[in-house]
């Protein structure tokens, strides 16, 4: 698994809005992230809950979509920001 | 803890800690019972009701009507979140919102069912921009 990772949902207007500009700092940036979908794919979603603690903890006690993951450093965020804030995220 | 309670008069099925004093359906006073789960579904199972995208769109509608929030006026964003809460239904079994994913937790997850309790919700309570969390919701505002 990528360092970082994008829990997304298909149907998920958040993560629809982020998309494009997740696609953007692939481009722009070369960051590299994993998208995994979660409510088609049960092992995405066995994936999200297995950090389940980690994400309720900073997403209002639920496992909401989209949230970013750093794996490494356990930095993340739920829901959407600014492209400057992904960046931003993604490079520390 | 909850339970099974069915009306004697009517057969109205409530689900809750305690029997209403009067039935919504045929406005008894005291008339409910405890029954089993299983009697709870079998009279429910008398009548076989669907509610499809767009009775359930306009269910949230109703639903909305003179409270202090309206379903987002924005008819893609609705569309796109009915066409997830119902492939939840058909592929996990209860309309889960689509911007939250369940813990495969029952009990719990009961609180990702479309409409969900958003009003304590951090993203809905206490600001004046306030809306569920996948935005199906929204608070009014004071011209509204």
């Amino acid at each position: 698994m990528s360092k970082l990772v994008m829990f997304h949902g298909r149907e998920c207007p958040h993560c629809r809005k982020m998309m494009p500009l997740v696609d953007k700092m692939i481009e722009e940036e070369g960051v590299e992230i994993e998208k995994l979908e979660v409510w088609h794919d049960e092992k995405n979603a066995d994936t999200m809950r297995s950090h389940r603690d980690l994400i309720t903890a900073k997403c209002g006690g639920q496992l909401r979509v989209p949230t970013f993951l750093n794996t490494e450093t356990m930095d993340l965020f739920c829901g959407e920001v600014e492209y400057e804030e992904l960046v931003d995220w993604a490079k520390r | 803890m909850r339970k099974y309670w069915r009306c004697h008069v009517c057969n109205d099925i409530h689900f809750g800690i305690k029997a209403p004093g009067i039935c919504p359906t045929c406005l008894q006073k005291d008339a409910y019972v405890e029954v089993s789960a299983q009697e709870a579904r079998g009279v429910m199972s008398v009548i076989e009701t669907t509610v499809d995208k767009a009775a359930y769109a306009d269910a949230i509608q109703v639903f909305a009507a003179g409270r202090e929030f309206r379903v987002n006026p924005d008819r893609e964003r609705v569309d796109l979140l009915l066409e997830g809460m119902f492939n939840n239904e058909g592929n996990h079994g209860l309309k889960y919102c689509p911007c939250r994913m369940i813990e495969k937790d029952f009990e719990k997850d009961l609180a990702l069912i479309c409409p969900c309790n958003f009003l304590n919700h951090d993203t809905y309570q206490d600001r004046e921009d306030g809306e569920c969390w996948c935005g199906l919701f929204i608070k009014r505002r004071n011209d509204e």
